[in-house]
């Protein structure tokens, strides 16, 4: 029994379609990442879901509720916005408080509220700041603390950390995770980045032009991409057409085909290339090889430097049979 | 380091001192000149008295002139914040685009000499449906329109500085209607913007003649207008009712840096 249901919802601006027929469910407690290049309508769908942005058709069941014809502060939904939002008169302490007033709970249990959920997100000795005294990841902090308080039944995250730097990113991310998982909180998350949805996500619905191409595990969506854009936006694929695969495999293959850079191995015999040259992606070495007239990405782990191919050296390829995969 | 170089900031020093002194002198001239018992044919003023500040401070018709234009000054700027408060919202919010028109709009003043707009003025409402012409209410709604533009631009890039869609919508999601999220989280975020504006225009306001004398004249004498009828009295007395006029606005723009400063 899903938890949220989505479904045939529908939204377009004049002849502009953002997405159509967009079909989603999910059960309670699971982190859902959508991901997508900027423009699939990834943004406006977590925006109609909250109540931002009005649907043209469709439904969106929240526990059974349809909430489209709900008003957003009625839906109880928390949502993160990639630029905080915080409101810049209030101090963190008030900003988080802000739900509860809005609610009014009384002081005394507001106030014991607010200093549980800032000390879930660690923010407890920044209380009386206001935000332009905070850094973007205590920022964020705030943000998800404001949004947790009211004790949401959803919780929708919309890029949160796009505009923080790769270190404080990383760790923020483990800490929203972490939360999510101890509050059982029903959770989709917005991204064009596509590591963060393979790291966060207990699924992960992949969107393309205001559709969804492909929905799935992590697992999946990485081995088995559904069609060549799936497999051009996840990972580092490298995608061949029919002809050019036909020549590596010395087969006839009839349909594009995927191969994961890291499914080719140097090997000491096999099929016959040239490195052009890499690129140390730190604990991988990534190499282009030209073999068979067809130019591969090749990802190597990085053992030692002495195991470095320079480029212009001769080697010989092996491709995981299985690993080869024909995409439309 | 080359000699130029090291006598620049000296150099750069004497000029900003000797624009000062030239922008201050005729001020200077004025308040020595209010402050003196007389000063015609002498280098140096005779003696200094007080009595001319005592004289315009105890004169009725200077204090009413005083009261109407603070009258007329508030008025207009609380009218054009009723207006432009809401209206400011509704273009952010809502009509983005209505922004290209509100520019064009808050230029018209600036656009059209004082002196043609007041005869435009004094045709329109001499008679007919709203015979205002030597009445504030008229100088109130002309001030309005002056008003509109300094506070328009001021409140505007005050709303472009914080980001009104998120944090309206941060608000909704919260549980606060459109009205509680303006008052509690946009309105705050103004403050800044809409004390520059006002006392920006309220200084300009305050001192504003030709539509004053124009419009109302001595049928509603306010302090300009009152200063201008005066002009064959003694000059040590019209110096004061400048040098008094001067503080004033010195006093409100400093005390209007001192509530800006306070909680930012």
């Amino acid at each position: 029994m899903s938890y949220l249901n989505i479904r045939g919802l529908h939204k377009s601006y004049g002849t502009t379609n953002i997405f159509t027929d967009i079909n989603i469910e999910i059960g309670k407690g699971q982190f859902i990442t959508l991901l997508g290049p900027s423009g699939c309508g990834k943004s406006t769908l977590l925006r109609c879901i909250a109540g931002l942005t009005a649907v043209d058709g469709g439904q969106i069941l929240l526990g059974g509720e349809d909430l489209v014809p709900v008003a957003p502060q009625k839906r109880g939904i928390g949502m993160v916005f990639q630029s905080y939002a915080l409101f810049p008169n209030m101090t963190v302490q008030q900003n988080v408080a802000f739900g509860l007033r809005m609610q009014k709970v009384p002081a005394a249990e507001a106030s014991k509220r607010v200093a549980e959920v800032l000390e879930l997100v660690e923010l407890s000795d920044y209380a009386d700041r206001y935000p332009q005294q905070l850094s973007g990841g205590q920022c964020q902090r705030a943000a998800l603390a404001r949004s947790l308080v009211t004790r949401p039944r959803l919780l929708l995250l919309d890029e949160p950390l796009s505009a923080l730097d790769a270190r404080i990113r990383k760790h923020l991310r483990e800490q929203i995770r972490a939360i999510q998982r101890e509050l059982g909180l029903t959770t989709i998350f917005v991204t064009h980045d596509q590591e963060e949805a393979l790291v966060l996500s207990d699924r992960i619905v992949l969107m393309n032009g205001g559709q969804i191409v492909q929905s799935g595990d992590a697992e999946t969506l990485y081995t088995a991409p559904a069609d060549a854009f799936a497999a051009g936006f996840i990972g580092n694929y490298n995608l061949l057409d029919a002809e050019a695969a036909s020549r590596l495999l010395l087969r006839p293959v009839n349909s594009r085909v995927a191969i994961r850079p890291e499914a080719i191995q140097i090997a000491a015999q096999g099929i016959e290339g040239r490195i052009l040259g890499h690129s140390l992606l730190g604990n991988v070495i990534r190499y282009r090889i030209e073999a068979r007239g067809v130019e591969l990405t090749v990802d190597v782990l990085n053992r030692s430097a002495a195991d470095l191919h320079a480029a212009g050296q001769a080697v010989n390829l092996t491709i995981d049979n299985h690993a080869i995969r024909e995409v439309a | 380091m080359s000699p130029a170089e090291k006598r620049s900031p000296l150099f750069h020093q004497l000029v900003v001192y000797l624009l000062f002194l030239i922008l201050l002198l005729p001020l200077l001239g004025t308040l020595v000149y209010s402050l003196s018992t007389s000063w015609s044919a002498t280098i140096l003023p005779s003696g200094f008295t007080f009595k001319w500040y005592v004289a315009l401070w105890s004169d009725a018709r200077f204090l009413a002139a005083f009261g109407r234009s603070l009258l007329v000054c508030i008025a207009a700027l609380a009218l054009a914040l009723l207006l432009i408060l809401p209206l400011l919202f509704v273009v952010n919010y809502h009509f983005p685009k209505l922004d290209g028109v509100m520019n064009v709009l808050i230029l018209l003043p600036f656009a059209i000499p004082p002196v043609v707009s007041s005869v435009g003025l004094m045709q329109l409402f001499a008679s007919g449906p709203l015979p205002i012409l030597g009445t504030p209410w008229i100088l109130i709604g002309c001030y309005f329109t002056i008003a509109l533009p300094f506070m328009y631009r001021a409140i505007t890039n005050n709303l472009q500085a914080i980001n009104l869609r998120d944090l309206m919508d941060a608000a909704h999601l919260l549980g606060a209607s459109t009205w509680r999220a303006a008052f509690m989280v946009v309105l705050p975020n103004l403050r800044k913007g809409l004390m520059v504006s006002v006392f920006l225009s309220f200084s300009f306001l305050f001192g504003e003649f030709v539509f004053a004398n124009l419009l109302v004249g001595s049928r509603y004498e306010t302090l300009q207008v009152y200063l201008y009828n005066m002009r064959n009295d003694s000059g040590h007395f019209t110096s004061a009712l400048v040098i008094s006029y001067f503080m004033f606005v010195l006093l409100m723009t400093w005390a209007a840096n001192r509530l800006n400063k306070d909680k930012s």
